[in-house]
């Protein structure tokens, strides 16, 4: 265990360094300076600035520069132009809370709805219940998070007035709360749709199961049979989609949060992208990636705790 | 003949498709006695496999049973409720499945698989359904049952795991095992070790079995009775040695015929086209379309039950007093004498 536990990290730490390259090659390669949206700067000057932080330099050696900073002096930069001068991590650090806030509630109420209505759509398989079911599914799937986040506003918000338009960073308790459900809300459609689509499969191919036969030949209830075999067996794969699942809140909140006004990440990064803030973009960039990684890690754990052929097979038996 | 145990009378189930009623078992009539084995032979296809799920109360969602009656202490098994039907199932009449691999769950541990039922039904604690477990493991052959009760079904090979899945049957000290084709997934090597084990247990446990196969040559070793099953219809039954030496339909002929023999290196018969599409099951004798000794008849009546002994009985117009007499192909009758020759050595070592 603690061998998988080590190869899984030292994996995570390879596909971060990858991913750092990529990011530092593409936006080192995107036309434009930093001192572009400057006007007041003439040629000279921005040739002396540029040369005095090594702009000018081979790509192979900046990267060096940006390599040792980052590893032996944990230096990330300053924003130059969102914040100047305000170290990168500070400035996401400002943005994170609410962004993270949003989404893993959204993840979080997603998840035993999701639940639910996938163990009644297969129950309940080939009947009304599973129609409603199925028909809610492929609408929540297919209709993007931001066309939710529109509707929503403009009804329940705008029309109805039974929430703020905007979320209101400013307030406290049950106002606050009030403006963050219209956001959580759209983001949470499609994750709850995708759980429930992949657990009534999974559920069903369960139920049909041999071993699911065995467990009710040898004296086990209907309702023991589903609950300790078909239901447990199905929760194991489940794992597998919160990744895509959760990159997919991420995404969406790219926009809603724009929607719903949350000065969160999202924001951050498409004014970091639009100024040349290249070291915030990175520093940006770097947070996602890290986040997707350790849901990665976690569910790849949590499946190698769950599921005893990953666990004790390691590989070699099946 | 001794007491019976299990009585399956008229019993007829189908399956609602998209395509229609799927006529998959028609009206047959069965019974076990205690402590024998009576084996139901058959094509794929025939029904057997349906057979056992009715007598078991778990036929698939669109499944129901039509008509007919199946006894079992007072009870008709038939007709009873979810509820009644936890008291047999699992508890008094068990089911060996046919394929190990796949009957065991995945990603439970052995040994609970093995106590589940019970713990849950509460027939034992904990401790004494461990000790039960590990008892079964050692008797159906599992060495070092300690270690393998923590283990995975993934860490067994096909044969232990069927050995396993025998346990988990006998875990509630039922009377009646039924085997669906218990070896079919097995090399042959452990085949035999398996059927060897199936008949152990019967004389230890004093177990009434279904066996279920359509395997002829694995009958021999194991059945008392046997009943043949075509097209969802029960075509002759008798005593082991009536169905081996004397059979009397000629698709039991074509059975056996199919039989593979290691003796002879004589060309294999394959019965002649494919068992019909239960849908629309042929009027009159159901395998007439496939056999070569059909009678004018058998497309239009189906053949009632004709008495051959007090204990062999075949469904078949040849035993009609007016039908011509037909014998045997000439292949499967020096197959008989090869058999009963080699059964006399036996007898005489
Ligand atoms: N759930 C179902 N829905 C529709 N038809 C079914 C269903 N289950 C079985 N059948 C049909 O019932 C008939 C008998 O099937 P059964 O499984 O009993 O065959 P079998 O004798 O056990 O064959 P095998 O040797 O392949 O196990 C087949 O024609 C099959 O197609
Ligand atoms: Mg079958």
């Amino acid at each position: 265990m603690i061998k998988y536990i080590a190869q899984r990290v030292l994996a995570l730490l390879i596909t971060l360094f990858i991913i750092l390259t990529i990011a530092f090659l593409v936006i080192r390669l995107m036309p434009g300076s930093i001192y572009d949206s400057n006007e007041m700067l003439s040629a000279d000057m921005v040739k002396i600035l540029e040369d005095k932080y090594h702009l000018n330099d081979p790509l192979l050696v900046q990267y060096r520069y940006f390599l040792e900073d980052i590893l032996l002096h944990w230096d990330w930069g300053t924003s130059v132009a969102v914040q100047p001068r305000v170290p990168v991590w500070e400035v996401l650090a400002s943005k994170i809370p609410i962004t993270l806030q949003l989404n893993f509630v959204s993840l979080l109420i997603s998840l035993p709805i999701g639940i639910l209505a996938g163990i009644f759509a297969a129950i309940y398989q080939n009947t009304k219940v599973d129609y409603t079911i199925s028909f809610f599914v492929v609408v929540f799937i297919s209709v993007p998070s931001f066309i939710f986040a529109t509707v929503l506003q403009y009804f329940l918000a705008y029309k109805l007035g039974w929430f703020p338009i905007i979320y209101n960073a400013t307030a406290t308790g049950a106002a606050k709360y009030l403006s963050m459900i219209l956001p959580i809300t759209a983001l949470s459609f499609s994750p709850i749709a995708r759980v429930t689509r992949y657990l009534r499969g999974e559920l069903i191919e369960n139920l049909s199961s041999e071993y699911m036969l065995l467990a009710r030949t040898k004296g086990l209830t209907r309702l023991q049979a589903t609950v300790r075999h078909s239901m447990r067996n199905s929760f194991v794969p489940l794992a597998n989609i919160i990744i895509p699942m959760f990159t997919n809140i991420l995404t969406g909140s790219l926009v809603v949060e724009q929607i719903f006004s949350v000065a969160g990440v999202g924001g951050l990064l498409v004014e970091s992208i639009n100024s040349s803030d290249h070291t915030l973009t990175i520093a940006i960039l770097i947070f996602y990636s890290m986040i997707s990684l350790l849901t990665i890690l976690i569910v790849d754990l949590s499946y190698g705790i769950i599921d005893p052929r990953v666990r004790i097979g390691g590989g070699s038996n099946g | 003949m001794s007491e019976k145990i299990l009585q399956v009378k008229d019993l007829t189930v189908s399956f609602s498709s998209y395509a229609g009623q799927v006529h998959a078992v028609r009206d047959i009539s069965f019974d076990l006695c205690r402590g024998e084995t009576l084996a139901i032979v058959g094509e794929s296809g025939s029904g057997k496999s349906v057979t056992t799920k009715a007598i078991l109360g778990i036929l698939p969602g669109n499944g129901t049973i039509e008509g007919g009656e199946i006894l079992y202490n007072g009870m008709d098994l038939a007709k009873c409720s979810d509820k009644e039907f936890e008291s047999v199932r699992g508890k008094k009449i068990s089911l060996v499945f046919q394929d190990p691999l796949s009957a065991l769950n995945p990603i439970m541990k052995i040994g609970k698989q093995i106590m589940e039922a019970l713990v849950l039904s509460k027939a034992a604690t904990k401790g004494e359904a461990k000790e039960r477990a590990l008892e079964l493991m050692r008797r159906v052959g599992i060495p070092q049952p300690e270690i393998r009760f923590n283990q995975y079904p993934f860490q067994f090979s096909g044969g232990m795991r069927q050995r396993i899945v025998i346990a988990i049957a006998l875990a509630c000290n039922p009377e009646i095992l039924i085997c669906d084709e218990p070896t079919t997934a097995l090399d042959v090597t452990i085949q035999a070790q398996i059927l060897e084990l199936i008949n152990e247990i019967k004389e230890r446990n004093n177990l009434s079995i279904i066996f279920i196969t359509h395997d002829l040559g694995v009958v021999a070793n194991v059945a008392d009775r046997v009943a043949v099953m075509y097209a969802g219809k029960i075509v002759e039954f008798g005593r082991s040695e009536e169905i081996f030496y004397d059979p009397k339909n000629p698709y039991t002929w074509a059975l056996l015929s199919s039989m593979p023999d290691l003796d002879t290196k004589e060309q294999l018969f394959s019965i002649p086209g494919t068992p019909p599409n239960m849908l629309h099951p042929p009027a009159g004798d159901a395998f007439h379309e496939r056999n070569q000794y059909a009678l004018k008849i058998d497309t239009r009546e189906a053949p009632p039950f004709f008495k051959v002994s007090d204990t062999h009985y075949a469904a078949t117009w040849l035993l009609d007093p007016r039908a011509p007499k037909v014998e045997p192909p000439r292949v499967l009758r020096e197959r008989i004498e090869r058999m009963k020759r080699r059964a006399a050595e036996h007898a005489g070592q």
